[in-house]
């Protein structure tokens, strides 16, 4: 409705369309690509899928299914569209058939997996083939990389343990590594991509405030005083993966965390002068899903701490897209400060930061969790360490 | 995943629980049917009502075949952090938490979908 509100229904719908055909690697921002009302209907687009998968697998909505789709319409605005998920959800779909599982059993890898959506793009529109050729292997290309996503999940679950709450960040990271060796070997030259939408909207800096609010709302509604005191025992969970929190402690708690994290995280992007375009929009929206399931006030601060301390060493500033959108994806590594505590956290988002600043060349930019990727990467490290000392300490 | 590795994995997650006590005795009991087992686990320490209530809590959650295939899979695969009942109450089809006269004992069955709780000795009550 907003998306109609703004550009009016035939303009927005002309952009959506236009959008299609867009590489979305990273980092197109699509209101600089397709205007805002163009934007805002792919990423509802997009989140449409994924309610609609979730209501026809007949999986519950709970903390997870709530950062999985607020993820997805986040990455709507900046590299999802609906033609390039789809082969990517199939390629899930073919993999739990072949194990005789159904779709619900994968649902949380096929939303979250969708990351992948770019290497579909960039098959179908980067290599130069004819049309219907690059339509046949774009499609064929994510089909293949649904397909192999399931099996690549659980092993990078176990490297780090569930310390990094974008575990698919880490497995289309994995994945996208190969694809792009592949695709670079065959010639293709991947010229870095950078579309960053600056124009001041207030709009656009009213959008998550606005649902932030919406969220508190509906919580303290719902729930009245019961919502605050299991929003303060949240404050007290590790994070780790899996921790839903509409489950452990209330939903009212979960939207009241969620619509929290959402104000702070616009003001910190007030604070530090970044722009609200649709990465910057779509780091809160995941910020906000996630704060049904795994990321709190408590376990976060303090690796939002360490991207700036990085930021500060290595003299970046804060407003550019790297940090800011690090300071916000940072928030994957919540668990490492809740298990471990807040100095653990700090090195973390530290390293996190250096991490994340190599990763995007390397995987091509065909992973839209460039930060998941550095993140599961810095937590499997750490994890190993903190591992290794606990286990060959000698206990006195 | 084969059945050993499954036992196995779920012993694991329960024992690396219980053990976090440090228990002088530990028993598993498992009992296989073919399309289920139960496994009971006794240790000799005294656990207050309040652990009692929220092991029951996790192992009776409500069912989640989202996260129990997906996140299921780190089921006493990973000891750095503490144990989590909700790992295998997502796949458990029944279970029971009582506190005997030396310590615990805790029941769990769990089976696919064609799981027959007759052949087990489920409490007909429940």
């Amino acid at each position: 409705m907003a998306a109609f509100f703004n550009d009016g229904v035939i303009e927005s719908l002309q952009a959506f369309l236009n959008l299609q055909l867009h590489p979305g690697r990273l980092i197109n921002d699509f209101f600089a690509v397709a205007g805002i009302g163009g934007t805002l209907l792919n990423a509802a687009a997009v989140g449409l899928i994924g309610v609609i998968l979730v209501y026809a697998t007949g999986i519950s909505f709970s903390g997870t299914t709530f950062a999985a789709i607020l993820t997805m319409m986040g990455f709507g605005l900046f590299g999802k569209t609906p033609l390039n998920i789809l082969p990517i959800i199939l390629g899930v779909t073919l993999s739990a058939r072949l194990v005789g599982k159904k779709l619900r059993d994968y649902i949380i890898i096929a939303l979250f997996g969708t990351a992948m959506g770019p290497l579909v793009s960039v098959l179908f529109l980067e290599t130069g083939l004819d049309l219907w050729q690059g339509v046949f292997l774009g499609f064929l290309g994510g089909t293949v990389a649904g397909f192999i996503l399931p099996s690549l999940a659980v092993a990078m679950l176990h490297l780090h343990q569930g310390y990094s709450l974008y575990n698919m960040g880490l497995t289309c990271g994995f994945l996208s590594l190969f694809a792009a060796s592949i695709l670079k070997a065959a010639g293709l030259p991947f010229e870095p991509a950078l579309v960053w939408y600056t124009t001041d909207i207030l709009f656009l800096k009213l959008l998550i405030p606005g649902l932030s609010i919406l969220l508190i709302g509906m919580a303290l509604v719902r729930e009245k005083g019961k919502a605050f005191r299991a929003f303060l025992s949240i404050q007290k969970q590790s994070g780790r993966l899996p921790s839903d929190f509409t489950d452990l402690e209330s939903p009212g708690g979960a939207f009241l965390n969620a619509g929290l994290l959402g104000l702070a995280g616009s003001v910190l992007v007030l604070a530090v002068g970044g722009d609200f375009n649709g990465p910057v929009l779509g780091g809160l929206l995941t910020v906000m899903g996630f704060g049904a399931f795994g990321t709190h006030f408590r376990n976060s601060w303090s690796v939002v701490a360490g991207v700036a301390l990085s930021c500060f060493v290595f003299s970046r500033p804060l407003s550019d897209p790297g940090p800011v959108l690090a300071l916000l994806f940072s928030t994957t590594l919540a668990p490492l400060a809740g298990q471990f505590g807040y100095f653990t956290g700090l090195l973390a988002g530290f390293i996190h930061f250096v991490m994340v600043s190599q990763t995007g060349t390397w995987q091509g930019g065909m992973n839209l969790y460039n930060n998941g990727f550095a993140g599961g990467l810095t937590a499997a490290a750490t994890v190993a360490v903190i591992q290794w000392y606990r286990n060959n300490k000698v206990e006195k | 995943m084969k059945r050993k590795d499954l036992i196995l994995n779920l012993i694991g997650e329960i024992s690396n629980y219980l053990l976090d006590e440090n228990p002088m005795r530990l028993v598993v009991s498992l009992h296989q049917e073919e399309d289920g087992l139960h496994l009971c686990i006794l240790d000799d320490n005294k656990h207050t009502e309040d652990e009692l209530d929220s092991m029951r809590k996790a192992l009776n959650s409500r069912k989640r075949p989202e996260l129990a295939e997906y996140y299921g899979a780190m089921t006493g695969h990973d000891m750095l952090g503490s144990a989590r009942l909700d790992l295998l109450g997502w796949q458990v089809k029944h279970s029971d938490v009582v506190q005997t006269d030396s310590g615990i004992k805790i029941d769990l069955w769990f089976g696919g979908d064609r799981f027959q709780s007759h052949q087990f000795t489920i409490p007909v009550d429940k």
